[in-house]
């Protein structure tokens, strides 16, 4: 497009705006819904004077150093320009006056208003009025003609338009716009226009197309369309020299067409796409204003005049013009923007036929545009030397209406504020923080330490303008972009060094920039403008470097990973195209992540990258959603929080510094009403917790899934961590399990509670084998024999599966010993990636084949189970023996035995009236456990064994009693048994399995009948009448401790 | 009560600190506190705080009630109420003596808080001192004052209960009846 646009300004506040040049072109007066008028001296102008003119200002008219105003006061007031002193009001409505106009001589003044009244009063004196009443419908504007005689209200509702002449008679009327109750709810706002000069033609708005009435005669002549335009026209002007006409729509396209050729000469789009509600062209006929309903005003500069705009088909186009040039030569110099028209500029076209003159002279560029300039301003002022139209119009644009491409996100620091603000972030890590300050006084740079351990605070003079800069536990790392004399830099303070020098600079090639950099574990990265990642030693000295498929986005580093986030293309939509590498630049340097899309959220793009602090790549889009490498799922993303979800506001965000997995922890700054915290006052560290976005968390089974996953996800860092040579937390790993186990545990018995044993075998088949047993155990105990079985099979095939498993190792362990003697870590079989150990995968395949194998005849096993009763019985016990073969095992148990009543105990806590019920149900006791028991070896005391049988009961009693609780109790009541009793367990203890068998057989004989929950009482009422028993129960309890 | 040992009963309230080193928790016989991670806010007691400040080891973190428009709120309710207000913070003249002998440079606008807050404390003297005139002038035999801190009472106390007892003195000597024996002393 050969006009300018210059950028858009804020003008006003949100709403209607007016805006019109002054009679010598010098000011741009605006007025917006903030009851301002304000008078620009240009578009750059950053101070404008305001004038208060009400609470709102509507319409605005400017004429001989009188400013007229229409404001929400219903009155339309004069002020004096530009000073800017109220001189009065002209003329009051009953509501709010929509339009003021003055008349060519400036001599009166017609103002529309919402009551259906027009007024058209002297300037001089107010007291002359003439009120135009008949209108039936809110006037939208109100226009004279240059031969002041006839104004035009152009009237909202019965859809016409109406002429009056001289101010008396209505002379027609056309039924040609939109009807609508409100000038706040009319589609288009409907300024005429009535061209200048010739007073010939008058402009109206009409939907998608300008109408050109006829004076006199008032027909319709013709009409002005563009296939651009999609929504109704709101506003036309007339250039000056009354060839052009300049129209604004509702969806912010603004056109100027040749009212003579019809030909549209200029299109320009609004930036954002806002109604234009204003529009004005300078007199000389260069520029026109125009305001939108946002308060912004704006610019077109350099527009094209009419004659230029009847252009001539571009043959010899660039000739030509150096030719025409020569001609004018002589003509005066008028200080002229230059650069303001290149070489397409239509502005030559004109003169492409006219000269054929080949004298090429070599003109300075510089001096051509002025007397272009020079020649359109002759032919602005002379405003009818017009050559022929003969070409077509400005070829139309290709309408595209698909996805539009969207601007690529700047490469940024994580942790860093804009680099436009004075005072800034450049970065916030864990380590410290990076704050940059760049003001009249300072140009500096401070450097502070969340640990003073590390180092004590710095302040740098920033001489070089640094803007990115890194922080580790080693070393500050800072980059300034390139200067016309100075390359872009990458200076390092090296404060963990332990000779004198501390600080190095390195200046990248001429035309490289520095747009990321990264400081790891003893290395730094650079990835610059030219697509390259140069890679140096925290010391110094240049490393590897390599190319980037796109542009660098961000980078992170942790220990010896790097994560870079590129632009692998172009996103549409709002969409970001990101592609992510994760390098390990260690011994065995190899790339992770080749390069994959980075997900993101809708529209979203990437706010913050980094690890966690147990080195889990994890990044933060800016819709708050924080993701987190999922190493167990194929390197996939999952989404672990969404910090937007615990605003309290719509604008309030969370800035993210740090992420740690253990403890579960996202630290970031709450930031109220923006998106990144200011420098003072000091931001504090909030916590957040993750929450993995599973269905239905506010359910208790949503809830546990919830937790056992984020249990899960975040415990992949100790096989990470291991995997790559790092000491891991042992404890912390286990306690994660035991947490994880616990949970399914929680939800097997939630799900056993439901009736789903199905589901039941599904978590099963997530428990390690010991929780499996227990799993049985409680399955058993509940009456659900079909389960139970399932269950035990499935604990025998983990069993197995650990059986084997443990082979491997040790055969593995053999054989490394073989290939590498050194290697005796248990934990190198996670590094199995490496090339000089065997693979795991054609070592774990046959433990699979294996495992099915197992499998396989379990099937077989199982199948005659159901069949028989007794048959199944018989197969139970060889299935359930491998439960506790080992030793090892054996001390297990007694652990999963205190693990048990946990789970039971939770279970009883969840839902202590089934159990009850459970109880009640006059049952055998499930065979399998006293087998098991007799099975096991180990010397027991015979209070275990009474433990054993009763801790249901006393759960059931009590069901938030905690394990030792639980041990306490039943020590109680185990000691208020009678002797007899304690005797006979006791017997059973030592007898062991035969005799204790059969003393069980013969209890149960006993009580086959009564049930559990006769029992129950029976041992409660056994206890009460015992504890009355004194010292001698308590002292023979002694004894029996003693035995 | 002495106003330095309120003052120590007010070093008992927890304020929140971002610590400069790390240390893990510690055990004491008022609570756990901790662990310390730099960077991270953690809350302490005030002696805690104001020890470690002095040491430069922590940055304290002002208590919320510590906030222009809180106490510019609380003063103009203090204002056009005629009884006592709640106070934002049953020690808020100790800590903010304390927070702000000791922290000021990590308080912002130190210097309006302190103003406020000694225009609150002063209004709230004003009261006080004119419910206890209308007390004696009044000469009633118990009154009931709510919302009154520590410190306050203890300003208050030696002043009144001495006057009171100059009172009862002086009145016991007026009486015609009674014997010219010191009256008790309360």
């Amino acid at each position: 497009m050969p006009c300018e646009r210059k950028p858009m300004r804020y003008g006003h506040s949100e709403g209607h705006t007016d805006v019109t040049f002054d009679d010598a072109g010098k000011f741009i007066v605006t007025c917006g819904s903030d009851g301002d008028v304000r008078i620009w001296e240009s578009l750059d102008d950053d101070d404008p004077r305001s004038i208060n003119v009400g609470e709102k200002a509507y319409s605005l008219a400017l004429k001989k150093r009188k400013l007229v105003t229409a404001g929400s006061n219903n009155t339309v007031q004069i002020h004096t320009f530009p000073e800017g002193d109220p001189d009065g009001i002209l003329t009051r409505f009953t509501t709010h006056a929509t339009h003021v106009a003055f008349n060519h001589s400036g001599s009166r003044v017609a103002a529309g208003s919402s009551d259906f009244m027009v007024k058209v009063v002297e300037v001089a004196d107010s007291s002359q009025q003439k009120t135009l009443r008949g209108h039936d419908a809110p006037v939208l504007s109100v226009t004279f003609d240059p031969k002041d005689e006839l104004l035009y209200p152009g009237c909202s509702r019965p859809c016409n338009l109406t002429v009056v002449v001289h101010l008396q008679t209505k002379v027609t009327s056309w039924p040609v716009l939109q009807k609508s109750n409100d000038v706040s709810t009319a589609k288009s706002l409907c300024r005429l226009g009535w061209q200048p000069k010739t007073a010939k033609l008058l402009a109206v708005p009409v939907g998608l197309k300008v109408h050109l009435y006829e004076r006199d005669s008032w027909e319709h002549v013709s009409t002005l369309s563009d296939d651009m335009m999609t929504q109704p026209i709101n506003v036309v002007a007339w250039s000056p020299c009354g060839q052009l006409l300049a129209a604004g729509s509702v969806g912010g396209f603004l056109t100027v067409w040749n009212a003579e050729s019809k030909l549209c000469v200029e299109r320009q789009k609004h930036e954002k796409g806002y109604t234009v509600c204003g529009l004005a062209w300078h007199p000389s006929g260069r520029q026109l204003a125009y305001t939108d309903t946002q308060g912004s005003l704006g610019l077109l500069d350099d527009l094209p005049t009419a004659s230029s705009a009847t252009k001539t088909p571009k043959a010899p186009a660039v000739k030509a013009a150096n030719d025409y040039d020569d001609l004018f030569d002589e003509d005066d110099d008028r200080a002229m923007d230059e650069g303001l028209s290149d070489t397409h500029s239509p502005a030559k076209r004109p003169v492409a036929g006219g000269d054929d003159d080949d004298d090429d002279d070599l003109m300075p560029a510089t001096g051509r545009v002025k007397n272009r300039s020079s020649f359109l301003d002759d032919e602005n002022s002379l405003g009818t030397t017009v050559a022929p139209p003969t070409g077509p119009s400005l070829p139309l644009r290709p309408a595209y209406e698909g996805p539009l491409p969207t601007l690529p996100q700047k490469p940024f620091q994580p942790g860093s504020t804009p680099a436009h603000l004075t005072h800034r972030f450049m970065t916030w890590n864990s380590v410290g923080v990076v704050r940059g300050y760049n003001d009249d006084q300072d140009n500096a740079v401070d450097v502070e330490f969340h640990d003073t351990a590390v180092h004590h605070a710095m302040h740098l003079t920033n001489a070089l303008g640094h803007t990115l800069a890194d922080l580790s536990q080693e070393a500050v790392l800072l980059a300034c972009p390139a200067t016309d004399e100075l390359a872009s830099k990458l200076q390092c303070l090296h404060f963990s060094s332990w000779d004198a020098n501390k600080e190095w600079i390195v200046d990248l090639p001429a035309g490289e920039d520095v747009r990321a950099l990264v400081l790891g574990q003893g290395w730094a990265a650079a990835a610059t403008s030219a697509r390259t990642l140069r890679l140096f030693t925290v010391g110094g000295v240049q490393k590897e470097i390599f190319s980037l498929p796109g542009h660098v986005v961000s980078m992170a580093a942790h220990g010896e990973q790097l994560l870079v986030v590129y632009h692998r293309g172009t996103g549409f939509d709002g969409d970001q195209a990101l592609g992510v590498q994760l390098l390990q630049l260690g011994r065995r340097k190899r790339q992770v992540i080749h390069g994959e899309p980075l997900p993101l959220s809708c529209k979203a793009h990437l706010a913050w990258l980094g690890f966690t602090a147990e080195g889990t790549p994890c990044y933060v889009d800016s819709e708050g959603v924080v993701r987190m490498l999922n190493r167990s799922l194929g390197n996939t993303w999952t989404p672990v929080c969404n910090t937007r979800e615990t605003c309290k506001g719509k604008s309030d965000h969370f800035w993210v510094v740090a992420v740690h997995e253990n403890p579960q922890q996202l630290r970031c700054i709450p930031c109220k009403g923006s998106r990144y915290p200011p420098t003072l006052p000091r931001p504090a560290v909030a916590i957040l917790p993750f929450k993995l976005p599973l269905c239905q968390t506010t359910t208790e089974k949503g809830q546990m899934e919830e937790q056992y996953w984020r249990s899960t996800l975040l415990q992949n860092h100790y096989s990470f961590l291991s995997s790559s040579g790092y000491e891991i937390d042992d404890e912390g790993q286990n306690q994660n399990q035991k947490e994880q186990q616990e949970l399914l545990m929680k939800m097997f018995a939630l799900s056993c509670k439901l009736e789903r044993e199905f589901r039941c075998m599904e978590l099963a088949e997530l428990m390690t084998q010991s929780v499996v047993t227990l799993a049985v155990r409680y399955a058993s105990r509940s009456r659900r024999m079909n389960l139970a079985q399932r269950l035990n099979e499935l604990a025998m095939e983990k069993a197995n599966q650990l059986q084997e498993e443990q082979e491997q190792e040790e055969e593995e362990v053999q054989e490394e010993e073989h290939h590498t003697p050194r290697s005796l870590n248990p934990f190198a079989r996670g590094a199995a990636a490496s090339p000089e150990k065997p693979s795991p995968k054609p070592r774990k395949s046959p433990s699979q084949s294996r495992v099915s194998n197992v499998l396989d005849s379990m099937t077989s096993v199982r199948r005659p189970a159901p069949l028989g009763g007794p048959s199944g019985k018989q197969s139970k016990g060889p299935v359930l023996k491998p439960l506790a073969p080992k030793p090892k095992t054996k001390m297990q148990s007694t652990l999963l035995q205190m693990a048990t009543s946990k789970a039971a105990n939770k279970k009883a806590q969840v839902n202590p009236e089934p159990a009850a019920d459970r109880l009640k149900q006059p049952e055998v006791p499930p065979p399998d456990l006293p087998v098991e028991d007799s099975e096991n070896q180990k010397p027991r005391t015979g209070f275990q064994l009474w433990l054993e049988e009763n801790r249901k009961s006393i759960l059931a009693d009590s069901p938030d009693l905690q394990e030792t609780d639980v041990i306490k109790a039943a020590m109680g009541s185990f000691r208020s048994l009678s002797a007899e009793d304690r005797l006979s367990w006791t017997e059973r203890a030592k007898g062991q399995s035969g005799e204790a068998a059969d003393l069980k057989k013969r209890k149960r004989v006993e009580e086959a009948g009564e049930g559990d929950e006769s029992r129950v009482k029976a041992d409660e009422n056994i206890a009460k009448k015992k504890k009355s028993l004194d010292t001698t129960a308590k002292l023979s309890a002694f004894a029996f401790n003693k035995n | 009560m002495d106003p330095t040992e309120v003052e120590f009963l007010a070093e008992k309230e927890i304020v929140k600190i971002i610590p400069n080193f790390s240390l893990d928790k510690i055990y004491l016989i008022g609570g756990d506190l901790g662990p310390f991670n730099p960077g991270l806010p953690v809350q302490v007691p005030v002696w805690l705080a104001l020890n470690l400040k002095q040491r430069q080891k922590c940055r304290i973190l002002p208590p919320q009630w510590m906030d222009v428009d809180k106490l510019e709120e609380v003063r103009e309710m203090e204002r056009k109420e005629d009884s006592f207000t709640p106070p934002p913070s049953p020690y808020y003249m100790e800590l903010t003596k304390l927070l702000l002998n000791h922290a000021s440079d990590n308080i912002p606008k130190a210097d309006e808080i302190r103003t406020l807050v000694k225009d609150i404390w002063d209004t709230r003297i004003a009261k006080l001192r004119l419910s206890a005139d209308s007390f004696i002038s009044q000469q009633e035999a118990h009154a009931k004052l709510d919302n009154l801190t520590l410190m306050e009472i203890n300003t208050t106390r030696s002043f009144l209960l001495g006057s009171l007892n100059c009172m009862f003195k002086l009145r016991s000597n007026m009486q015609p009846g009674t014997s010219t024996g010191k009256g008790p002393d309360y």
